[in-house]
């Protein structure tokens, strides 16, 4: 039998080597992950605190455009004439910053040295070894001034920020993974100038109440619907209005059984109001919501479009500055409906600055995040007037009180939640795909699926997720 | 040849002085017994290149790494019980397989079809033969935000133009796979019509000026001559449509990011979210490895049809 190889034999093998490398970038785009032993950085630094003891040192930061980054732009000149140091800025937009994050994170370069954080990273990233613990930072004298007064921030922000990674544990306990920066109540932000013309006086206080007013509201020949939300299939669709008004209708996340959290989004309470909440986007939400991120609800709300916004304080306060939307100076704020029994729970999301694990350059890092998250700067950026929701308890009190001043209906919402206004999801460490199925639960209820049965498949999944 | 050199050449032949031929210096026996060694290893490079990672992905396939677990250890066959238990792979499957046979079908006909409408030498053939490669030369990212804005049911210029109100929402759970085809056979039906031209322009005059003597009308020879010589490049232009449509991402993440829910969700996009979005890196691994398999079967076997039509058109079979 003849060995040799014809032409049209090799032509085929060719043809074949081609195809299966073509195929091969399909499994090697997930040759990911690192991690990280590095050892935490404050230990080193000794001798008296002083501001400029990194000068010289260059920082890469990396930022999501958001109204706290652009507060802090024309502040950064200020830290390097304090310093020294000068701080190299990457924006990424949000619908792909965590994304960003993640593949650099996990790659292990350390290229940025500080970066903005929300609190559930911290779930993800801390075990993964990939952020630096902020505790020894902190008590770490010869790193941190004598006026900074950690204690100035929210008691609620810090210990969001603190987790020991064990299951069924609640937050603030372990380590302090990022020190926060700015936060977010979700209320309702509402067109007040067309509820005047419209005769609403009184903001409804029950859900079902506030439904009828959103279908009301909603006149799709006019262009106009009454109330945004997000609604695309991402983690972040669970976590403002929809987390707030869950939890206010009496539902919760997990329950801890003393050895393993057990998925509720299918309790009757759960499935009521995921009703409700669906029937509401059919009724009285935009057209396209399963693809809604917050640009485009809070876009809406100032473009004169929709007329309530459930969502983010601080993503709408911006809206209402002269010349920033159409609609700037008609926005009114309230603090959404009170659950049945009259509670006001909210969930708040955080963002922080965190550290990397394998920053070269820590100490000038330490020193951005001090400075960023320290009274001064805080002071001048709220002073700016789009900075909202300061962090420390001085600078809200004073400054920001006087410079919200006219926004109506702001500080009184604010006022209303923030003693109820804590994350109110169950820290756990599958929570972006936990949540993000929670999402895809949602979309799917939308689209015609039996709200039961898809939520008591959502929670058989998530409960077998968390626990592994 | 050799005869008629000497018949040439005549009776004397004249003494041509030649130079002294130089000598090539002596190789060492070491030497030649590496060069074939050297020489192959741009290839062992891109080889190593190539398969490192291709390894790598398929040996995290088999482990529980990710980025709450980094010291992770082998579990086996875990990963893969997991994934094809998990009902939601299996709509992936479905997404990707419908998208790949509607997406590359379609894209076919109408690439053929504009091929053939091409080739009919005019002043607006030549002009549309220049502007059909624009959509090849946009990134199917910008393509994709592109078409999510003409999507867009409040200020999309396709609802406008196409009167469907405010309210018909192109990327809803009814109607998201069928946008995402629409936008990638926008994009890839240039490239199938590109390539069949070409085929067309290649084939032999002969048989068709033939043919039309004989009183053959032009369906007649399109379809028993033209598409039977034509074959082979349809099915090229096939394999590569095929092939890339089975490992879409891109213009569709920016599109619908797989949703509504599941809808779009395509096994590249499920191993997406599985390593970068919820960083299990294991289990997006092994998505990945059966997307492979998936692929490298699939193309084996196109791989295969085409020699046997490169094979019939060259009349070595019937």
């Amino acid at each position: 039998m003849s060995r040799e190889l014809s032409r049209r034999n090799m032509l085929a093998a060719m043809g074949l080597a081609g195809a299966a490398a073509m195929s091969l970038p399909v499994l090697s785009a997930c040759g990911v992950g690192g991690k990280t032993n590095a050892p935490n950085g404050a230990d080193q630094v000794a001798g008296g605190f002083d501001w400029k003891k990194a000068s010289g040192a260059t920082i890469n930061i990396l930022q999501t455009p958001h109204p706290y980054q652009k507060s802090y732009q024309p502040l950064l000149k200020e830290f390097t004439e304090l310093t020294g140091i000068t701080v190299n800025v990457d924006l990424v937009p949000e619908a792909d910053y965590f994304t960003k994050l993640n593949t650099e994170l996990a790659g292990g370069s350390g290229k940025h040295d500080a970066f903005m954080l929300g609190a559930y990273f911290i779930w993800q990233y801390g075990p993964a070894g990939w952020i630096e613990n902020l505790d020894p930072w902190l008590k770490n004298s010869s790193a941190t001034g004598p006026d900074y007064n950690f204690e100035d921030i929210f008691e609620g922000l810090r210990t969001s920020t603190r987790w020991d990674f064990s299951t069924g544990n609640p937050l603030g306990t372990g380590g302090q993974w990022a020190i926060p920066w700015g936060f977010e109540n979700n209320v309702v932000a509402y067109n007040k100038t067309y509820f005047d013309q419209r005769g609403i006086k009184k903001l409804p206080d029950r859900f079902d109440d506030f439904i009828q007013l959103a279908v009301d509201l909603t006149d799709r020949s006019q262009n106009r619907y009454g109330i945004a939300t997000r609604g695309s299939k991402s983690w972040a669709t669970i976590h403002p209005g929809f987390m707030t008004q869950y939890v206010r209708e009496g539902a919760v996340d997990y329950n801890f059984n003393g050895s393993e959290l057990v998925a509720e989004m299918d309790s009757d309470k759960a499935i009521d109001f995921t009703k409700k909440w669906i029937e509401m986007q059919h009724k009285a939400g935009p057209t396209s919501w399963t693809s809604y991120e917050y640009p485009n609800a809070t876009g809406d709300l100032g473009d004169g479009k929709a007329m309530m916004v459930y969502d983010a304080d601080s993503a709408t306060y911006p809206k209402n500055k002269p010349g920033a939307s159409a609609q700037a100076g008609n926005l009114g704020w309230y603090a959404g409906p009170a659950g049945p029994d009259g509670n006001y729970k909210t969930n708040l999301w955080t963002w922080s600055w965190a550290m990397s694990a394998n920053s070269r350059n820590k100490l000038p890092a330490w020193l951005f995040i001090q400075w960023a998250t320290g009274k001064d700067s805080l002071t001048k950026a709220v002073e700016g007037g789009t900075y909202a929701d300061p962090v420390r308890k001085s600078v809200f009190d004073t400054t920001f009180k006087r410079v919200a001043a006219d926004q109506f209906g702001y500080l009184e919402a604010f006022e209303t939640v923030i003693g109820s206004s804590k994350i109110q999801f169950t820290p756990q460490k599958k929570f972006f795909d936990t949540t993000q199925n929670w999402a895809v639960a949602l979309q799917d209820i939308y689209g015609g699926a039996d709200a039961a049965s898809r939520l008591r498949s959502l929670a058989k999944t998530n409960t077998s997720k968390v626990n592994l | 040849m050799t005869t008629q050199t000497s018949k040439v050449s005549g009776s004397a032949p004249e003494k041509v002085e030649t130079a002294p031929r130089r000598a090539l210096p002596e190789i060492p026996i070491w030497r030649r017994k590496l060069r074939p060694y050297l020489l192959s290893i741009p290839a062992l490079v891109i080889v190593i290149g190539i398969l490192y990672p291709f390894v790598l992905g398929a040996y995290y396939a088999f482990l529980n790494y990710a980025a709450v677990n980094p010291s992770p250890h082998f579990v086996w066959f875990d990963n893969f019980k997991s994934v094809l238990g998990d009902q939601v792979f299996w709509q992936s499957v479905k997404v990707t397989s419908i998208f790949a046979v509607s997406a590359t079908a379609i894209e076919t006909v109408l690439g053929v079809g504009l091929a053939l409408l091409l080739n009919r030498s005019s002043t607006i053939g030549r002009l549309f033969e220049k502007v059909l490669i624009v959509p090849l030369m946009i990134a199917p990212v910008i393509a994709g935000v592109i078409w999510k804005l003409m999507f867009n049911p409040q200020f999309g210029i396709l609802n406008h133009v196409l009167g469907l109100g405010s309210t018909f929402d192109w990327l809803s759970g009814n109607t998201a796979l069928m946008s995402v085809i629409l936008v990638d056979t926008w994009i890839f039906t240039p490239f199938v019509a590109i390539l069949v031209l070409a085929g067309i322009r290649s084939l032999p005059k002969e048989p068709f000026e033939a043919s039309e003597v004989d009183g053959a009308n032009w369906f007649y020879m399109f379809r028993k001559l033209m598409l039977p010589m034509l074959w082979p490049y349809i099915l090229v232009a096939v394999i590569f449509r095929f092939m890339d449509n089975l490992k879409v991402f891109d213009h569709i993440y920016v599109l619908t990011a797989g949703g509504p829910g599941v809808a779009t969700r395509t096994l590249q996009i499920g191993a997406f979210e599985d390593s970068i979005i919820n960083l299990d890196y294991s289990r997006g691994s092994t998505y990945m490895l059966l997307l492979w398999i998936i692929v490298f079967i699939t193309a084996r076997y196109l791989v295969s049809v085409l020699g046997k039509a490169q094979r019939r058109a060259a009349g070595a079979e019937s």
